[in-house]
């Protein structure tokens, strides 16, 4: 089985929805976010899968399973670095660590469409508004395994 | 003489002697650490005793270093074990792996020294700030000897971090150029991140290379070991891992596959014995990892221990582990020097930690087991090409420390379900003992072999400790479960290679594996999981205490907190699971009542902070000693020294967003 099938399948619980209906105004109030409350969509997800294949794939596995030293970037290994972590501190390693043969080649908004597309192999849902590099919206993104109980 | 020219002569005396004693087995001398593994016996030993079970939780950071400005950008694995001599700490670090002189009472930075080494270091199939350095010193001149990213030798002024003029070329002696004058020294894909290891006066060196999983053609750089002069860098000897025409082992060797068969180097830190003048090399496998078409045999000496005379590089014996090895059990860390006495007997023993989970043991003088160490039948597998050996070497003491192979029982079994699960998934794959070959991937099944103790090792690179005084080796391990599938490989990505590791649900691997790769991950990130939960029952991660006058396993314990993706899983949340551990790469040390090492990985700690903790066991019964709190998970090795009348603890620590950091911990 795939490691990412088996980490769809551990995030079973999780159904993929359309737009989170309140995301355009808990941003605006500047309150937390998870991963689970729709933070990219579904095109720039797409954007980041080609530049993942092309950029990433080589030392983190086709299906982002990590491999030997290279870690995971999605299912129990990837959050056993990220879970409780925000979205920027996420983002600010990719964007100054990778890709490890051209660090720092990536622009923010690459950097942003690969997330994006890891989220989405992640099962998080899609939403209306893309993940934003520049705004510093990440810092209110937490990364969470499980979603939160209302 | 006057009485003050004896009192000078005297403290001279004593100074050359402090200098030129045997460094073995004894541990960490004069509450120094002198070289990477305590002493170059690798016992990650201190007799040391401040620091104990009542006080371990009192610990608090002395000072902090943080190396991110030591490259162009931070690092995020920094894996080094520090040196600490005559107050003065040295490392490596940072994404150009700098040297650092440090005050070891302060943390303040003495000196730095950085080589920028440009499409060279960019091209290095081992990056960023590798393990650490050697240290050496003639009660005169001291110095720091290691090797750059870019695969070049560098000496430096142990005082003030200058090169030594007069060694090598202006302090550098090139490895790529010295080993083949051939090779490109921009590309020529070698390079090293274990430290030098100086016997006497010679440095010992050896090699690595791209991952042997899909390599580009069964030709590849032949990984020799060298000895270099450490006063003038003149190279002393070349041994070479894959024996030529004549040399013992050529005949292992069938359809001349030694000509053009590389890798096989040393990519492991190296053991030696000053009193016995030899050294121990821990030899990786030959040229692809998984698949051994290309070279028929046995192929000495891959998986071999070798003994060899370190001031001439004459081979004096060797037993190999593992006969025609296609699982990737390198030889993944240093063998630990051991005098031991067994049955009342005596014996200079060298103790081998491996990823298959035996510790090896043997007479370090004639190279003979120290318990039997029997041929027996192995499963062989139907890979066209492939030529197995039948039989492998089973240890008949100690007994494995971890789990190897695969078999039903090994699986979850948190519940039925899940049993039930896993023994669905794994039905698509190949399982069985250990040394079960990697599978011919097919969609009908077998998918590929599922093993532990293998690529996923149960031992890695950072080996294990062993007390001098109570004789027990102790060592972390990881159960973790490899994927061993072969595909053809992708169009245009090997020359003359049948295989790549792979599935037919993944393809082939494009991977670079581990020398080119940043972060630490488990090897179970590449198995089938169920329901994102591991394949296979806990532990995840343990330590063992192994007593080597008896062979017996003293104790085990799981070593890390059950990680949150399990406490919190929906299918175990009416269930109350026991510690079990976590897997990882972890180092030990041991002092004189405690063993102490990080947890791997981030995971839950006392106060919810993320982080990670430092933990002290009781040497004695692997009990809970104490846990301080680390802001991230251990990724170099523990070590420790006394300066000034208090026992410092030092670890560094690294992972996810936070970049790599050296901590000093003492008492208040």
């Amino acid at each position: 089985m795939r490691i990412w099938l088996a980490a769809l399948a551990f995030l079973g619980t999780a159904t993929v929805v359309a737009a989170h209906p309140d995301v355009t105004s808990v941003r605006a109030n500047a309150q937390q976010l998870t991963t689970w409350d729709g933070v990219y969509t579904t095109t720039q997800a797409d954007r980041g899968e080609k530049l993942y294949a092309d950029r990433c794939a080589r030392c983190h596995g086709d299906a982002l399973q990590g491999v030997e030293a290279a870690p995971a970037l999605a299912g129990p290994s990837f959050y056993g670095n990220w879970d409780g972590e925000t979205l920027d501190a996420l983002f600010q390693r990719m964007r100054t660590s990778m890709p490890q043969d051209r660090p720092g080649s990536l622009t923010r908004a690459e950097n942003a469409d690969v997330l994006a597309y890891m989220l989405r192999v992640g099962k998080y849902p899609a939403g209306m508004e893309p993940l934003d590099g520049q705004g510093g919206t990440l810092t209110r993104i937490r990364v969470l395994m499980y979603r939160p109980q209302p | 003489m006057t009485r003050r020219r004896v009192l000078i002569c005297v403290a001279a005396a004593l100074i050359a002697a402090w200098a030129t004693a045997p460094r073995g087995q004894g541990g960490a001398p004069r509450g120094e650490w002198p070289a990477y593994g305590g002493d170059l016996g690798h016992t990650r030993y201190a007799p040391l005793d401040q620091i104990t079970a009542a006080n371990f939780n009192d610990l608090e950071v002395a000072w902090r270093f943080k190396t991110d400005n030591l490259g162009p950008r931070p690092e995020f694995n920094l894996q080094s074990t520090p040196l600490m001599v005559r107050g003065r700490l040295y490392s490596t670090g940072g994404t150009r792996r700098a040297v650092v002189a440090l005050d070891a009472a302060t943390g303040e930075l003495l000196w730095v020294h950085s080589e920028d080494e440009g499409a060279r270091a960019a091209a290095s199939p081992r990056q960023l700030s590798g393990r650490g350095l050697a240290y050496w010193s003639d009660g005169k001149e001291e110095r720091i000897l290691y090797v750059t990213t870019g695969y070049r030798l560098v000496a430096l002024d142990a005082r003030t971090g200058n090169p030594i003029p007069g060694f090598g070329r202006n302090g550098v002696v090139d490895l790529k150029a010295d080993l083949d004058p051939g090779l490109d020294l921009t590309t020529a894909p070698i390079g090293l991140h274990a430290t030098p290891t100086i016997a006497g006066n010679v440095v010992i060196v050896g090699a690595a290379f791209e991952t042997g999983a899909n390599p580009k053609s069964r030709r590849n750089v032949k990984g020799a070991v060298r000895g270099f002069d450490v006063r003038s860098g003149k190279r002393l000897w070349m041994f070479k891992t894959i024996p030529e025409p004549g040399e013992v082992g050529h005949e292992s060797w069938e359809n001349d596959s030694w000509a053009y068969t590389g890798n096989t180097g040393v990519w492991a830190q190296i053991s030696a014995d000053e009193e016995l003048g030899l050294a121990y090399l821990p030899v990786e496998l030959p040229t692809h990892d998984y698949y051994g078409g290309a070279r028929p045999g046995n192929g000495l000496f891959g998986e071999s221990l070798v003994a060899i005379d370190y001031r001439t590089g004459e081979r004096k014996w060797h037993f190999q582990l593992v006969h025609h090895g296609i699982w990737d059990m390198d030889i993944p860390c240093a063998p630990i020097l051991a005098d031991i006495r067994v049955n009342g007997r005596t014996i200079k023993a060298i103790a081998q930690p491996t990823k298959q989970g035996f510790l090896y043991v043997f007479d370090r003088v004639t190279g003979e087991p120290v318990w039997p160490i029997e041929e027996r039948p192995v499963p062989q597998g139907d890979t066209p090409g492939e030529k197995y050996s039948p039989t492998q070497p089973f240890p008949t003491r100690p007994a494995a420390y971890d789990r190897q192979g695969l078999s039903v029982d090994d699986l979850i079994d948190f519940t039925p379900a899940l049993r039930a699960e896993a023994v669905k998934t794994v039905a698509q794959y190949r399982i069985g003992s250990l040394f079960t070959p990697p599978a011919v991937s097919r969609a009908e099944g077998p998918i590929a072999t599922l093993a532990m103790a293998t690529q996923a090792p149960a031992t890695n690179w950072p080996g294990g400790s062993y007390d001098p005084e109570t004789h027990v080796v102790y060592l972390h391990s990881q159960s973790a479960v490899a994927t061993l599938g072969l595909v053809p490989p992708a169009e245009g990505t090997a020359d003359g290679v049948r295989y790549h590791q792979g599935t037919v649900l993944t393809g082939a691997r494009r991977t670079g594996g581990s020398g080119s790769a940043t972060g630490q991950a488990g090897g179970a990130a590449t198995a089938p999981t169920v329901q994102g939960l591991p394949l296979v029952k806990p532990p995840y991660g343990r330590i063992s205490a192994i007593n080597l006058d008896s062979g017996s396993i003293l104790w085990q314990v799981p070593h890390g907190e059950t990680p949150d993706a399990i406490r919190n899983h929906p299918a175990l949340k009416s269930l109350n699971i026991p510690r079990t551990g976590r897997p990882g790469n972890v180092g030990t040390l041991v002092t004189r009542t405690l063993v102490i090492a990080g947890e791997p990985g981030f995971g839950p700690t006392p106060s919810g902070q993320r982080g990670s903790l430092l933990r002290a066991y009781d040497k004695r019964t692997g009990a809970d000693a104490g846990a301080v709190f680390l802001p991230a998970p251990q990724t170099g090795s523990p070590m420790t020294y006394m300066l000034n009348g208090r026992q410092y603890l030092i670890v560094a620590i690294s992972g996810g967003s936070y970049s790599g950091e050296l901590l000093a911990f003492r008492l208040p």
